[in-house]
């Protein structure tokens, strides 16, 4: 028994110091980003294999399929570089980036969503680029997408394609309720638009269940803060709390989510899902609006692309309208969307500098437009397509422009949006639920979650 | 023959070896080489992430920066005040509670009716058993799309006697009584096969003795068939609940832990705070308390069970 006993202890001791001081998931460090070594092989032209991971979305991925032609094609030091892809669920993207870049996996290239950023240079899960590009290059983006993609004052990301999220509208339904809504970005006001939502909710069986409903807010199924979040900064006033929608040191929430017109905003989106003035379902479904279930769709301009692609032959009469704004608060739409990382543990740096850089500029960013049809970031394709003179989506155009804010911004941005989709989920779906309490349980929680960013300014 | 039968044992191993090469040791050494597959095993995919994990749960430690500061036990002591944690806790024992107990029941009274070769027995039994090699992501999926409160096939079904629709997945006092029946549906097969084995391999014998003593049908299932399925039903209760305590893909596929926390169980709070809060140290600690739970409630069982001599 002793000797037993003795064993364990030993063989514990073998582990414990097997695992001795080693941090486990260590980040690899940052390389000489400029160094050719890595490259040799390429440069040779001998085959390399970039792993790129991207979410699964249709559009995207055909994009993404031809884009990696045309890097091949660019340029005769390419054609034996292969782009293998794998793509995830847009929830488990930024999970799957983390392991992937802990455990030390093959992950060349990556698709980032622009709130996140901050987090993976904080956490040094990126490379920086601001060396790949000059000024003059940089100044080719919409400034938001610059913003969207450094950390503090460091380029890291360069974006494909910018956002805002405006009304989309079936004209079917919105005529056979008597509606016309304004094609301008200024749009309704909440209540207005509440009434239209209303109106196009409609029980045609009579079983108590609406067969049309009035309103989709936000794209898929899941409650992030990308669309559902506008609404609380929505309620304030510009500058005001509520608008800000987070503190200047981007981990205070109480005070910002919190505020009376925020909570007033939770209990508004309550009352679209519950009760006798729901304007939408409880439980999401998905694709509600591209099915002709749902008359009007809060959505960035990729519906346009998911439109044409589902009704080629033209058999879908939509229209936009400005997004829903609350009359004494400030008109929102969040911006910022999809931008290229370059995994720190890549063994080929510079290739994949070189995909991210031709994924994002002007070829890839043309051909992922023509695919997934949204704002590109790019100034340059943004003034040469005329499809952006014209509605309706020239008023995605006016809209980054006029109305758009960038998410808040914050290295913690995905411990925010946990809870924040969890708070969203229970406001729409609890029965009875005390709104005020649980915004304000919320604000404490994230504040507890996003306590370790402290001073991440000033790293 | 003879003298070779007088001289065969002055050549064993254990009179002319001795110390490390005697004969014990040699057969001691040919055990344990039977023995390196599976300890390889659990020391590689077991043993050493459990170090880890208690070592992790003594520092601060994420994902991307690996450890930081040695805390000692401050994540435990997080845990006395962290009321989503106490929730999760009893969210995953109201779980196991109401899991395992039907399951069990039901399993068991399908494997006694199953025992006997009666027509249509081998087609209960595929119904049941089918579910068990589906994948649990796949069955997830079905199901809540059976569950939908306006599309779902479920009510379609209520409405058809008159039931209006009901919110499953979206109704808080619902939620996890759904994920339950979805669950139970889903691990049947698995208990009832070990049960029919157990069943089957009662000798009939003891039938025919408690049949000449004069015991009926239900005493004999309480007094033969209960006795000595007791070992097997130990192992169906302790894993099953072992298994119910670690649910998780349901979870995540069907509700996210909502609707107001009414699913959130304990292994999902885990990942919640390991991969989304990028909290690894606290979801360590939380792991090893998960662990020490198991520990306590599987011996808890074994003793509760154990047969009686």
């Amino acid at each position: 028994m002793k000797r037993n006993s003795l064993m364990m202890l030993v063989v514990a001791a073998l582990l414990l110091a097997a695992y001795g001081d080693r941090a486990p998931a260590e980040a690899s460090p940052v390389g000489d980003l400029n160094s050719p070594a890595v490259d040799v092989s390429a440069a040779q032209g001998e085959a390399v294999t970039i792993q790129f991971l991207t979410i699964d979305d249709e559009d995207m991925l055909l994009a993404t399929e031809q884009m990696i032609a045309a890097f091949q094609a660019s340029d005769p030091q390419y054609a034996n570089v292969s782009i293998e892809v794998q793509s995830v669920p847009f929830e488990q993207l930024f999970p799957t980036i983390e392991t992937a870049v802990a455990a030390g996996a093959e992950l060349d290239v990556f698709l980032a969503d622009g709130p996140d950023i901050k987090h993976y240079a904080y956490n040094e899960a990126i490379i920086p680029l601001a060396e790949y590009y000059t000024e003059e290059e940089l100044a080719e983006w919409v400034p938001q997408s610059v913003e969207e993609g450094s950390f503090n004052g460091t380029f890291y990301a360069p974006a494909i394609m910018q956002s805002c999220s405006l009304m989309f509208y079936n004209k079917d339904l919105t005529d056979a309720a008597g509606l016309e809504p304004p094609q301008t970005v200024q749009g309704w006001t909440m209540d207005e638009a509440w009434d239209a939502w209303q109106k196009t909710t409609v029980d045609d069986s009579g079983d108590g269940v609406p067969d049309t409903w009035g309103l989709r807010w936000g794209q898929g199924t899941y409650q992030g803060d990308y669309e559902h979040g506008i609404m609380r900064r929505s309620a304030g006033v510009k500058g005001s709390p509520s608008y800000m929608g987070i503190g200047e040191d981007g981990i205070t929430f109480q005070g910002y989510l919190d505020t009376p017109e925020a909570i007033a905003s939770f209990e508004d989106y309550r009352d679209w899902h519950q009760g006798d003035r729901a304007v939408t379902p409880q439980e999401p479904i998905d694709n509600i609006f591209f099915s002709k279930g749902a008359a009007f769709y809060v959505s960035p301009d990729n519906a346009v692309g998911t439109i044409d692609r589902l009704y080629p032959d033209g058999d879908f009469n939509y229209g936009v309208t400005g997004i829903p704004y609350y009359a004494d608060g400030a008109q929102v739409c969040h911006t910022g969307s999809w931008h290229f990382g370059v995994s720190p543990q890549s063994q080929n740096q510079e290739i994949s500098v070189a995909v991210a850089k031709f994924f994002a500029g002007p070829e890839g960013s043309k051909i992922w437009y023509d695919a997934v049809r949204q704002l590109p970031a790019r100034i340059e394709l943004l003034n040469t397509l005329p499809e952006y003179n014209e509605y309706p989506q020239q008023l995605f155009n006016e809209g980054l422009q006029t109305i758009g804010v960038p998410r808040i911004q914050t290295p913690g941005y995905t411990e925010y949006q946990q809870y924040f989709g969890e708070l969203a989920q229970d406001i729409a779906q609890g029965e009875g639920v005390e709104v005020e309490a649980l915004v304000h349980e919320t604000a404490i929680q994230m504040e507890q979650a996003l306590a370790k960013y402290e001073g991440w300014q000033e790293e | 023959m003879a003298t070779v039968t007088s001289t065969a044992p002055t050549i064993q191993p254990a009179v002319r070896a001795r110390g490390i090469f005697s004969w014990r040791n040699r057969q001691l050494m040919i055990a344990f080489l039977f023995i390196v597959p599976a300890l390889i095993n659990f020391t590689v995919f077991r043993y050493i992430p459990i170090a880890s994990s208690i070592r992790a749960s003594l520092y601060e430690y994420s994902l991307l920066r690996g450890l930081r500061d040695f805390i000692g036990l401050d994540h435990y002591a997080r845990m006395l005040n962290d009321w989503v944690f106490w929730d999760s806790l009893k969210v995953t024992a109201l779980f196991v509670i109401y899991k395992v107990p039907i399951q069990i029941v039901l399993s068991l009274a399908l494997a006694v009716l199953l025992q006997r070769e009666t027509v249509g027995a081998g087609v209960v039994r595929s119904a049941v058993l089918t579910p068990m090699v589906t994948s649990v992501i796949v069955a997830s999926i079905i199901w809540a799309m059976m569950y939908h409160s306006q599309l779902g096939l479920i009510q379609s079904m209520l409405g058809a006697v008159g039931i209006p629709r009901q919110a499953f997945l979206s109704d808080a006092s619902r939620a996890l009584p759904a994920i339950t029946v979805m669950m139970i549906w889903k691990d049947l097969g698995f208990s009832l096969i070990i049960l029919l084995a157990g069943l089957k391999a009662i000798p009939h014998t003891y039938y025919e003795a408690a049949l000449v003593d004069g015991a009926n049908a239900w005493e004999a299932f309480r007094r033969v068939t209960i006795p000595l399925l007791m070992p097997v039903l130990m192992f169906v209760v302790v894993t099953q609940a072992v298994f119910s305590f670690q649910v998780f893909v349901p979870v995540y596929q069907m509700t996210q832990g909502g609707p107001l926390d009414s699913t959130k169980v304990l292994v999902y709070y885990i990942y919640q705070q390991g991969f989304r809060f990028q909290d690894m140290g606290y979801a360590s600690a939380l792991s090893v308390v998960a662990l020490i739970i198991l520990i306590i409630v599987s011996y808890g069982l074994m003793r509760w069970l154990r047969p009686q001599t």
